[in-house]
Protein backbone atom coordinates (compact mmCIF):
# COMPACT_ATOMS: atom_id res chain seq x y z
CA UNK A 1 0.00 0.00 0.00
CA UNK A 2 1.32 3.60 -0.84
CA UNK A 3 1.11 6.37 1.39
CA UNK A 4 -1.76 8.77 0.70
CA UNK A 5 -0.05 11.76 -1.43
CA UNK A 6 0.32 14.72 0.77
CA UNK A 7 -2.33 17.46 0.12
CA UNK A 8 -1.90 21.38 0.46
CA UNK A 9 -4.62 23.70 0.02
CA UNK A 10 -3.36 26.98 1.44
CA UNK A 11 -7.24 27.67 2.04
CA UNK A 12 -8.43 24.68 3.94
CA UNK A 13 -9.13 24.15 7.87
CA UNK A 14 -6.53 21.24 7.40
CA UNK A 15 -3.79 23.87 6.62
CA UNK A 16 -5.10 26.58 8.62
CA UNK A 17 -5.14 24.48 11.60
CA UNK A 18 -1.95 22.94 11.25
CA UNK A 19 0.35 23.74 8.13
CA UNK A 20 4.23 22.66 9.89
CA UNK A 21 2.58 18.90 10.04
CA UNK A 22 2.07 19.52 5.69
CA UNK A 23 5.18 21.41 5.42
CA UNK A 24 7.04 18.38 6.70
CA UNK A 25 5.90 16.00 4.45
CA UNK A 26 5.89 18.19 1.75
CA UNK A 27 9.57 18.51 1.96
CA UNK A 28 10.00 14.81 2.50
CA UNK A 29 7.73 13.52 -0.40
CA UNK A 30 6.97 16.52 -2.80
CA UNK A 31 9.99 19.17 -2.89
CA UNK A 32 7.98 20.38 -5.82
CA UNK A 33 4.70 20.20 -4.74
CA UNK A 34 1.80 20.88 -7.80
CA UNK A 35 -1.01 21.28 -7.00
CA UNK A 36 -3.45 19.85 -9.83
CA UNK A 37 -6.42 21.72 -7.97
CA UNK A 38 -4.95 25.18 -7.84
CA UNK A 39 -2.63 24.61 -10.88
CA UNK A 40 0.20 26.15 -8.65
CA UNK A 41 3.62 24.57 -7.39
CA UNK A 42 5.23 25.25 -3.76
CA UNK A 43 8.72 25.29 -2.56
CA UNK A 44 9.25 24.18 1.04
CA UNK A 45 12.91 23.32 1.50
CA UNK A 46 15.06 25.98 2.83
CA UNK A 47 17.74 25.66 -0.03
CA UNK A 48 15.36 26.06 -2.96
CA UNK A 49 13.22 28.77 -0.92
CA UNK A 50 16.22 30.84 -0.27
CA UNK A 51 17.50 30.41 -3.95
CA UNK A 52 14.22 31.33 -5.24
CA UNK A 53 14.11 34.55 -3.19
CA UNK A 54 17.50 35.59 -4.64
CA UNK A 55 16.42 34.58 -8.10
CA UNK A 56 13.78 37.24 -9.36
CA UNK A 57 14.83 36.79 -12.92
CA UNK A 58 13.16 33.51 -12.69
CA UNK A 59 10.32 33.81 -9.73
CA UNK A 60 8.86 37.29 -10.34
CA UNK A 61 6.89 39.37 -8.18
CA UNK A 62 5.68 41.45 -11.23
CA UNK A 63 1.82 39.78 -11.19
CA UNK A 64 1.22 39.69 -7.55
CA UNK A 65 2.43 37.73 -4.62
CA UNK A 66 -0.65 36.09 -3.68
CA UNK A 67 -2.45 33.81 -5.68
CA UNK A 68 -5.55 35.00 -6.79
CA UNK A 69 -3.61 37.95 -7.99
CA UNK A 70 -1.33 35.86 -10.34
CA UNK A 71 -4.08 33.87 -11.69
CA UNK A 72 -6.02 37.21 -12.52
CA UNK A 73 -6.21 38.51 -15.94
CA UNK A 74 -5.48 41.92 -15.36
CA UNK A 75 -3.04 41.57 -12.73
CA UNK A 76 -2.15 44.18 -9.98
CA UNK A 77 -1.97 47.41 -9.01
CA UNK A 78 1.19 48.95 -9.36
CA UNK A 79 2.71 48.76 -6.35
CA UNK A 80 6.69 48.20 -4.88
CA UNK A 81 5.91 44.83 -3.80
CA UNK A 82 4.75 43.71 -6.88
CA UNK A 83 7.78 44.92 -8.68
CA UNK A 84 10.87 43.56 -10.33
CA UNK A 85 14.36 45.31 -10.71
CA UNK A 86 14.90 48.64 -11.69
CA UNK A 87 11.27 50.06 -11.21
CA UNK A 88 11.59 48.30 -7.76
CA UNK A 89 14.61 49.69 -6.55
CA UNK A 90 12.99 52.46 -7.48
CA UNK A 91 10.29 52.64 -5.17
CA UNK A 92 11.91 51.28 -2.88
CA UNK A 93 14.68 53.70 -2.53
CA UNK A 94 11.82 56.21 -1.52
CA UNK A 95 11.27 54.75 1.89
CA UNK A 96 14.27 52.68 2.91
CA UNK A 97 16.32 55.61 4.70
CA UNK A 98 13.43 55.79 7.24
CA UNK A 99 13.86 52.13 8.06
CA UNK A 100 17.59 51.35 8.79
CA UNK A 101 18.27 50.00 12.48
CA UNK A 102 19.97 53.54 12.91
CA UNK A 103 16.60 55.33 11.91
CA UNK A 104 14.32 53.46 13.77
CA UNK A 105 15.88 54.06 16.90
CA UNK A 106 14.11 57.27 17.08
CA UNK A 107 10.80 55.33 17.20
CA UNK A 108 11.72 53.99 20.46
CA UNK A 109 9.77 56.36 22.48
CA UNK A 110 7.09 55.87 20.77
CA UNK A 111 7.26 52.17 21.00
CA UNK A 112 6.93 51.97 24.40
CA UNK A 113 5.20 54.91 25.36
CA UNK A 114 2.42 52.92 23.36
CA UNK A 115 3.23 49.25 24.67
CA UNK A 116 3.09 50.85 28.36
CA UNK A 117 -0.33 51.95 27.43
CA UNK A 118 -2.44 49.30 26.08
CA UNK A 119 -0.60 47.31 29.09
CA UNK A 120 -1.71 49.18 31.88
CA UNK A 121 -5.67 48.96 30.33
CA UNK A 122 -5.43 45.48 30.66
CA UNK A 123 -7.26 43.19 33.18
CA UNK A 124 -4.11 40.60 34.42
CA UNK A 125 -7.25 37.97 35.16
CA UNK A 126 -8.69 37.85 31.60
CA UNK A 127 -7.11 40.17 28.79
CA UNK A 128 -6.73 38.57 25.24
CA UNK A 129 -3.34 39.34 24.12
CA UNK A 130 -3.73 40.06 20.66
CA UNK A 131 -7.13 42.12 20.47
CA UNK A 132 -5.89 44.00 23.83
CA UNK A 133 -2.19 44.47 23.47
CA UNK A 134 -0.47 43.07 20.02
CA UNK A 135 -2.97 44.35 18.04
CA UNK A 136 -3.34 47.82 18.96
CA UNK A 137 -0.06 49.00 19.35
CA UNK A 138 1.80 48.43 16.13
CA UNK A 139 -0.90 49.78 13.74
CA UNK A 140 -0.20 53.08 15.80
CA UNK A 141 3.30 53.23 15.36
CA UNK A 142 3.54 52.71 11.87
CA UNK A 143 0.37 54.61 10.75
CA UNK A 144 1.90 57.77 12.74
CA UNK A 145 5.35 57.34 10.85
CA UNK A 146 3.38 57.19 7.45
CA UNK A 147 0.89 60.13 8.51
CA UNK A 148 -2.54 58.88 9.67
CA UNK A 149 -3.87 61.21 12.07
CA UNK A 150 -4.85 59.17 15.15
CA UNK A 151 -8.71 58.67 15.05
CA UNK A 152 -8.22 56.45 11.74
CA UNK A 153 -4.78 54.65 13.31
CA UNK A 154 -7.25 51.52 14.47
CA UNK A 155 -9.50 51.75 11.57
CA UNK A 156 -6.62 51.17 9.77
CA UNK A 157 -6.13 47.54 11.60
CA UNK A 158 -9.71 46.74 10.92
CA UNK A 159 -9.63 47.30 7.76
CA UNK A 160 -6.73 45.18 6.82
CA UNK A 161 -7.90 42.02 9.08
CA UNK A 162 -10.92 42.04 7.02
CA UNK A 163 -9.62 42.37 3.71
CA UNK A 164 -6.97 39.39 4.22
CA UNK A 165 -9.43 36.97 5.60
CA UNK A 166 -9.98 34.05 3.56
CA UNK A 167 -13.03 31.36 4.19
CA UNK A 168 -12.00 28.13 3.83
CA UNK A 169 -12.36 26.61 -0.23
CA UNK A 170 -12.16 30.48 -1.03
CA UNK A 171 -9.06 32.12 -3.06
CA UNK A 172 -10.25 35.70 -3.32
CA UNK A 173 -11.81 38.48 -0.88
CA UNK A 174 -15.00 37.89 1.27
CA UNK A 175 -17.48 40.60 0.34
CA UNK A 176 -16.74 42.21 3.61
CA UNK A 177 -13.43 41.78 2.92
CA UNK A 178 -13.74 43.87 -0.62
CA UNK A 179 -15.64 46.35 0.65
CA UNK A 180 -13.14 47.00 3.56
CA UNK A 181 -10.24 47.10 0.62
CA UNK A 182 -12.47 50.03 -1.37
CA UNK A 183 -12.93 52.00 2.20
CA UNK A 184 -9.21 51.65 2.90
CA UNK A 185 -8.16 52.85 -0.47
CA UNK A 186 -10.85 55.20 -0.93
CA UNK A 187 -9.72 57.20 2.27
CA UNK A 188 -5.94 56.82 1.47
CA UNK A 189 -6.58 58.67 -1.48
CA UNK A 190 -8.22 61.42 0.30
CA UNK A 191 -5.70 61.72 2.27
CA UNK A 192 -2.68 61.71 -0.06
CA UNK A 193 -4.86 64.97 -1.91
CA UNK A 194 -5.05 66.42 1.38
CA UNK A 195 -1.67 66.31 2.29
CA UNK A 196 -0.69 67.12 -0.95
CA UNK A 197 -2.39 70.36 -0.38
CA UNK A 198 -1.04 70.84 2.61
CA UNK A 199 2.21 68.79 3.25
CA UNK A 200 3.29 67.06 6.94
CA UNK A 201 6.33 66.33 8.29
CA UNK A 202 5.21 62.13 6.88
CA UNK A 203 6.50 59.74 4.73
CA UNK A 204 3.38 60.54 2.65
CA UNK A 205 3.91 64.02 3.03
CA UNK A 206 7.53 62.74 1.23
CA UNK A 207 6.06 60.50 -1.18
CA UNK A 208 4.51 63.25 -2.28
CA UNK A 209 7.46 65.54 -2.76
CA UNK A 210 9.64 62.53 -4.21
CA UNK A 211 10.46 62.20 -8.14
CA UNK A 212 11.47 59.41 -9.88
CA UNK A 213 12.32 58.42 -13.31
CA UNK A 214 9.60 57.12 -15.52
CA UNK A 215 9.07 54.28 -17.79
CA UNK A 216 10.06 56.79 -20.86
CA UNK A 217 13.20 58.04 -18.77
CA UNK A 218 11.12 61.67 -17.90
CA UNK A 219 11.91 62.15 -14.30
CA UNK A 220 7.92 62.50 -12.93
CA UNK A 221 6.42 62.50 -9.46
CA UNK A 222 3.79 59.80 -7.81
CA UNK A 223 0.00 59.83 -8.90
CA UNK A 224 -2.29 59.99 -5.68
CA UNK A 225 -3.42 56.65 -6.35
CA UNK A 226 0.32 55.28 -6.16
CA UNK A 227 1.05 56.78 -2.76
CA UNK A 228 -2.55 55.62 -1.51
CA UNK A 229 -1.55 52.38 -2.54
CA UNK A 230 2.23 52.40 -0.83
CA UNK A 231 0.86 54.11 2.11
CA UNK A 232 -1.52 50.99 2.23
CA UNK A 233 0.65 48.69 2.20
CA UNK A 234 3.11 50.01 4.61
CA UNK A 235 0.50 50.48 6.86
CA UNK A 236 -0.60 46.85 7.05
CA UNK A 237 2.73 45.10 6.16
CA UNK A 238 3.55 46.86 9.05
CA UNK A 239 0.89 46.92 11.80
CA UNK A 240 -0.57 43.30 11.09
CA UNK A 241 2.78 40.96 11.23
CA UNK A 242 4.25 41.93 14.64
CA UNK A 243 0.47 41.21 15.83
CA UNK A 244 0.88 38.05 15.02
CA UNK A 245 4.56 37.52 15.69
CA UNK A 246 3.71 38.36 19.03
CA UNK A 247 0.81 36.62 19.98
CA UNK A 248 2.28 33.35 18.93
CA UNK A 249 4.93 33.53 21.03
CA UNK A 250 2.87 34.45 23.56
CA UNK A 251 1.66 30.98 23.29
CA UNK A 252 4.99 29.17 22.31
CA UNK A 253 6.53 29.93 25.21
CA UNK A 254 3.25 29.01 27.31
CA UNK A 255 4.03 25.65 25.66
CA UNK A 256 7.86 25.95 26.21
CA UNK A 257 7.84 27.77 30.15
CA UNK A 258 11.64 26.82 30.60
CA UNK A 259 12.57 29.11 27.62
CA UNK A 260 10.33 31.65 28.94
CA UNK A 261 12.04 31.50 32.49
CA UNK A 262 15.60 31.57 30.69
CA UNK A 263 14.65 35.14 29.54
CA UNK A 264 13.60 36.20 32.93
CA UNK A 265 16.71 35.23 34.18
CA UNK A 266 18.77 36.81 31.58
CA UNK A 267 16.92 39.96 29.58
CA UNK A 268 20.05 40.33 27.13
CA UNK A 269 18.57 37.02 25.86
CA UNK A 270 15.59 38.80 24.43
CA UNK A 271 16.66 39.87 20.94
CA UNK A 272 18.18 36.35 20.18
CA UNK A 273 14.63 35.10 21.21
CA UNK A 274 13.01 37.35 18.82
CA UNK A 275 14.78 35.65 16.26
CA UNK A 276 13.46 31.95 17.33
CA UNK A 277 10.21 33.50 17.65
CA UNK A 278 10.05 34.98 13.93
CA UNK A 279 11.52 31.42 12.73
CA UNK A 280 9.85 29.30 14.88
CA UNK A 281 6.63 30.66 14.23
CA UNK A 282 6.35 33.76 11.83
CA UNK A 283 3.73 35.43 10.82
CA UNK A 284 4.39 35.85 6.81
CA UNK A 285 3.92 31.94 5.68
CA UNK A 286 4.36 32.23 2.14
CA UNK A 287 4.66 34.91 -0.64
CA UNK A 288 3.92 33.61 -4.31
CA UNK A 289 5.93 34.27 -7.16
CA UNK A 290 5.31 34.08 -10.57
CA UNK A 291 8.04 31.95 -13.05
CA UNK A 292 8.78 33.78 -16.12
CA UNK A 293 11.23 30.65 -17.43
CA UNK A 294 11.49 27.25 -16.52
CA UNK A 295 12.95 26.55 -13.47
CA UNK A 296 14.32 22.77 -12.96
CA UNK A 297 14.91 21.22 -9.34
CA UNK A 298 14.61 17.65 -7.81
CA UNK A 299 14.25 16.43 -11.81
CA UNK A 300 10.67 18.43 -11.80
CA UNK A 301 10.58 21.15 -14.61
CA UNK A 302 8.32 24.35 -13.34
CA UNK A 303 7.38 25.61 -16.46
CA UNK A 304 7.16 29.41 -17.01
CA UNK A 305 4.27 31.29 -16.61
CA UNK A 306 3.21 29.50 -13.47
CA UNK A 307 2.18 30.51 -9.49
CA UNK A 308 5.03 28.95 -7.35
CA UNK A 309 4.31 29.60 -3.43
CA UNK A 310 7.44 29.87 -1.57
CA UNK A 311 6.98 28.71 1.84
CA UNK A 312 9.29 30.78 4.07
CA UNK A 313 7.12 29.29 7.28
CA UNK A 314 8.38 25.85 5.94
CA UNK A 315 11.85 26.48 4.84
CA UNK A 316 12.14 28.24 8.71
CA UNK A 317 11.29 24.96 9.99
CA UNK A 318 13.37 22.57 7.34
CA UNK A 319 15.22 19.73 9.31
CA UNK A 320 17.77 19.72 6.59
CA UNK A 321 18.49 23.57 7.53
CA UNK A 322 18.50 23.63 11.25
CA UNK A 323 19.20 21.27 14.04
CA UNK A 324 16.06 20.15 15.61
CA UNK A 325 14.41 22.51 13.38
CA UNK A 326 11.15 21.50 15.33
CA UNK A 327 12.02 22.77 18.51
CA UNK A 328 11.85 25.97 19.89
CA UNK A 329 15.26 27.21 21.25
CA UNK A 330 16.40 30.62 21.92
CA UNK A 331 20.12 29.66 22.63
CA UNK A 332 20.03 27.90 18.91
CA UNK A 333 23.00 28.47 16.87
CA UNK A 334 21.54 30.96 14.75
CA UNK A 335 24.39 30.68 11.89
CA UNK A 336 23.45 27.29 10.76
CA UNK A 337 21.45 28.86 7.74
CA UNK A 338 19.55 32.23 7.02
CA UNK A 339 16.34 33.13 8.76
CA UNK A 340 14.10 33.64 6.35
CA UNK A 341 11.54 35.17 8.06
CA UNK A 342 12.03 38.36 6.77
CA UNK A 343 12.29 37.08 3.55
CA UNK A 344 15.72 37.55 1.49
CA UNK A 345 17.13 39.35 -1.61
CA UNK A 346 15.69 42.55 -2.70
CA UNK A 347 12.36 41.80 -1.51
CA UNK A 348 13.12 41.03 2.19
CA UNK A 349 11.44 43.26 5.07
CA UNK A 350 11.55 47.11 4.97
CA UNK A 351 10.57 46.87 7.89
CA UNK A 352 12.85 44.55 9.79
CA UNK A 353 14.37 46.84 12.16
CA UNK A 354 11.06 48.43 13.55
CA UNK A 355 9.22 44.90 14.05
CA UNK A 356 12.22 43.49 15.93
CA UNK A 357 12.42 47.09 18.33
CA UNK A 358 8.75 46.31 18.55
CA UNK A 359 9.00 43.10 19.70
CA UNK A 360 11.85 43.44 21.66
CA UNK A 361 10.18 45.84 23.78
CA UNK A 362 6.98 43.92 24.02
CA UNK A 363 8.64 40.90 24.88
CA UNK A 364 11.03 42.71 27.74
CA UNK A 365 7.60 44.40 29.22
CA UNK A 366 5.52 41.10 28.82
CA UNK A 367 8.64 39.83 31.19
CA UNK A 368 7.70 42.26 33.88
CA UNK A 369 4.00 42.22 33.36
CA UNK A 370 3.41 38.22 33.73
CA UNK A 371 6.72 36.95 34.58
CA UNK A 372 3.75 33.73 34.95
CA UNK A 373 1.07 33.44 33.22
CA UNK A 374 -1.16 30.57 31.50
CA UNK A 375 -3.39 30.08 28.65
CA UNK A 376 -6.63 29.76 28.08
CA UNK A 377 -6.38 26.84 25.40
CA UNK A 378 -10.30 26.64 24.81
CA UNK A 379 -10.13 30.27 24.06
CA UNK A 380 -7.17 30.26 20.73
CA UNK A 381 -8.56 30.97 17.65
CA UNK A 382 -6.39 31.46 14.49
CA UNK A 383 -7.09 33.36 12.10
CA UNK A 384 -7.99 31.85 8.31
CA UNK A 385 -6.19 34.55 6.03
CA UNK A 386 -3.68 34.44 3.48
CA UNK A 387 0.34 34.40 3.33
CA UNK A 388 0.09 35.45 7.40
CA UNK A 389 -1.08 32.92 10.05
CA UNK A 390 -1.49 33.35 13.62
CA UNK A 391 -3.75 33.55 16.05
CA UNK A 392 -6.70 35.73 16.55
CA UNK A 393 -7.59 35.94 19.94
CA UNK A 394 -4.76 34.84 22.74
CA UNK A 395 -6.69 34.60 25.98
CA UNK A 396 -4.39 34.77 29.16
CA UNK A 397 -4.02 34.66 33.23
CA UNK A 398 -1.74 36.29 35.06
CA UNK A 399 -0.56 34.31 37.81
CA UNK A 400 0.58 35.05 40.96
CA UNK B 1 42.16 32.31 -3.03
CA UNK B 2 41.88 35.89 -3.37
CA UNK B 3 39.33 38.32 -4.28
CA UNK B 4 37.54 41.55 -3.83
CA UNK B 5 34.44 42.93 -1.59
CA UNK B 6 31.85 44.07 -4.06
CA UNK B 7 29.12 45.67 -2.31
CA UNK B 8 25.70 46.79 -4.14
CA UNK B 9 25.15 50.42 -2.74
CA UNK B 10 21.78 50.59 -4.79
CA UNK B 11 20.61 47.43 -2.60
CA UNK B 12 22.91 47.79 1.07
CA UNK B 13 20.07 49.55 3.18
CA UNK B 14 22.49 49.61 7.00
CA UNK B 15 21.24 46.83 8.15
CA UNK B 16 24.66 46.13 9.45
CA UNK B 17 24.56 42.15 10.01
CA UNK B 18 27.81 42.59 7.95
CA UNK B 19 29.23 45.23 10.50
CA UNK B 20 28.25 42.59 12.89
CA UNK B 21 30.66 39.86 11.69
CA UNK B 22 33.29 41.59 10.87
CA UNK B 23 33.75 45.01 11.84
CA UNK B 24 37.68 45.16 10.79
CA UNK B 25 35.75 45.15 6.65
CA UNK B 26 32.55 46.59 7.36
CA UNK B 27 31.53 49.43 8.96
CA UNK B 28 28.48 52.07 9.40
CA UNK B 29 29.20 55.76 9.44
CA UNK B 30 27.12 57.77 11.04
CA UNK B 31 24.88 58.87 8.47
CA UNK B 32 24.40 55.32 8.09
CA UNK B 33 26.64 55.18 4.87
CA UNK B 34 28.48 51.40 4.51
CA UNK B 35 32.02 51.62 4.12
CA UNK B 36 34.35 48.90 3.19
CA UNK B 37 37.53 48.96 5.10
CA UNK B 38 39.46 46.82 2.87
CA UNK B 39 38.25 45.26 0.06
CA UNK B 40 40.81 42.20 -0.43
CA UNK B 41 39.67 38.87 1.02
CA UNK B 42 42.02 37.21 2.58
CA UNK B 43 42.63 33.69 3.85
CA UNK B 44 42.18 34.53 6.99
CA UNK B 45 39.22 36.95 6.53
CA UNK B 46 37.48 34.59 3.60
CA UNK B 47 35.62 32.97 6.12
CA UNK B 48 33.46 35.54 7.88
CA UNK B 49 32.96 37.25 4.68
CA UNK B 50 31.47 34.48 3.28
CA UNK B 51 29.33 34.47 5.85
CA UNK B 52 28.65 37.97 5.69
CA UNK B 53 27.73 38.05 1.93
CA UNK B 54 25.25 34.60 3.08
CA UNK B 55 23.76 36.83 5.71
CA UNK B 56 22.85 39.75 4.31
CA UNK B 57 19.31 40.21 4.15
CA UNK B 58 19.89 42.81 1.30
CA UNK B 59 22.30 40.15 -0.69
CA UNK B 60 23.89 43.24 -1.45
CA UNK B 61 27.68 41.85 -1.08
CA UNK B 62 29.48 39.63 -3.76
CA UNK B 63 32.81 38.24 -3.70
CA UNK B 64 34.44 39.49 -7.20
CA UNK B 65 36.71 36.16 -7.65
CA UNK B 66 40.21 36.39 -9.79
CA UNK B 67 42.42 33.68 -10.32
Amino acid sequence: MTKPQVVFDPFSDAYFNDPYEIYLRMQDDAPVYYSEEFDFYALTRHADVAAALKDHETYSSTRGCDLAMVQSEEGPQKSIIFMDPPEHRVLRSLVNKAFTPRAIQSQRETVEQLVDHYLAQVDPDNFDVIQDFSGPFPVEVITRMAGVPEEYRQQVRHWIDTSLTREPGNIGYTEAGMQAAIDSGMYYYKLAQERRANPQDDMISRLIAAEIVGEDGQPRKLDDIEIAGFTSLLGGAGAETVTKLVGSAVVTFAKNPEQWQMLLDDRSKVPAAVEEMLRFDGPVHYNVRFTLKDAQLHGTTIPAGKPVFLMKAAANRDPRAFTDAHVFNIDRDRTEAQNLGFGYGIHSCLGAALARLETTIAVERLLDFMPRYEVNWDGLEKVHMQNVAGYHHVPVKVLR
Amino acid sequence: MTGKIVVDFGLCESNGICMGIIPEVFDLDDEDYLHVLSDDVTPENEQQIREAVRQCPRQAISIEESS
